[in-house]
């Protein structure tokens, strides 16, 4: 099991029989537990507007498949191959396109000299530890707020890696992207953060 | 020689270990000499620590309970 695991294979495991029993609590829990991440991979593959309805679909087609499931690869993992089989397939009817640049600003080039060099000095973040800088109810808002904004694609990838711990080999797959363009998609979203947190500090 | 922009270009890519040996070195030397970018790498990890604790969440509408109960429906008459 890794850090980013929410349920051990043993509690997935009994959370799977009581499913195949129908008791009504699992249902509700492995929905609460996975809802916002398979919106979030259906919205980075076929967009909002089909996001709800493919993400219902493919609930459907994983409840009905539920009592054939192998145990092959982790719930969480059949459920996000499920969404996206049905997201691709989506968008292979709505012909639909989505680009990496969506809302991307890179580090502005102002900050630094004809040869590459910075020109402000970059200083430490005070009591920069996450549980420290968390603590402000108000910082978390505005991390929320910006995460948000930044484009379904970046979302999802920051999601799956960053905070739901997925190899980046099983992203490539889920996603329909390479690996460099999940490192795009990463790299655009966490510095999109940092600069949001940054401008926080700074102001505080 | 590596410069400051490159390190804010492939910072990601260095804390993740991503990088070809030989850029992966040059910036490390970069960083030996240039405490800003050392404070800007530091500032990227804090960054994604703070994503993996404060898990920000999408902005979903579904009513998770209403959900719950259709697929529970859905079950129960679906043949097994």
């Amino acid at each position: 099991m890794n850090f980013f695991s929410k349920l051990t294979s043993q509690n997935e495991q009994l959370l799977i029989k009581r499913l195949i029993d129908g008791d009504q609590r699992a249902f509700e829990q492995i929905v609460s537990e996975y809802q916002n991440i398979m919106i979030s991979v259906a919205r980075a593959i076929v967009g909002e507007a089909f996001a709800d309805e493919v993400v219902q679909d493919a609930w459907i087609s994983a409840i009905k498949a539920l009592p054939k499931f192998e145990g092959r690869s982790s719930l969480k993992t059949w459920l996000l191959h499920i969404v996206s089989n049905g997201a691709k397939s989506r968008v292979r009817r709505e012909n639909r396109h989505s680009s990496l640049d969506d809302g991307w600003q890179a580090v502005s080039s102002e900050k630094f000299d004809h040869t590459g060099h910075r020109y402000d000095d970059v200083l430490p973040w005070e009591d920069a530890t996450p549980e420290a800088i968390l603590a402000n109810e108000q910082l978390q808002v505005i991390i929320e707020e910006k995460f948000r904004q930044l484009p379904a694609q970046q979302r999802a990838a920051l999601t799956l890696y960053d905070i739901e711990g997925i190899e980046m080999k099983e992203i490539c797959n889920i996603l329909d992207v390479s690996a460099s363009n999940v490192r795009v998609l990463l790299h655009r979203a966490r510095t999109t953060l940092h600069h949001c947190i940054e401008q926080y500090q700074e102001n505080n | 020689m590596y410069q400051c922009k490159d390190v804010a270009n492939e910072v990601n890519n260095y804390i993740d270990g991503d990088l070809p040996l030989a850029k992966r070195v040059g910036l490390f030397f970069h960083l030996l000499i240039c405490s800003c970018c050392r404070n800007y790498l530091q500032q990227i990890r804090s960054t994604i620590s703070i994503i993996t604790v404060s898990k920000p969440k999408e902005d979903i509408s579904t009513d998770t309970h209403a959900l719950a109960k259709k697929l529970h429906a859905i079950y129960k008459t679906h043949d097994h």
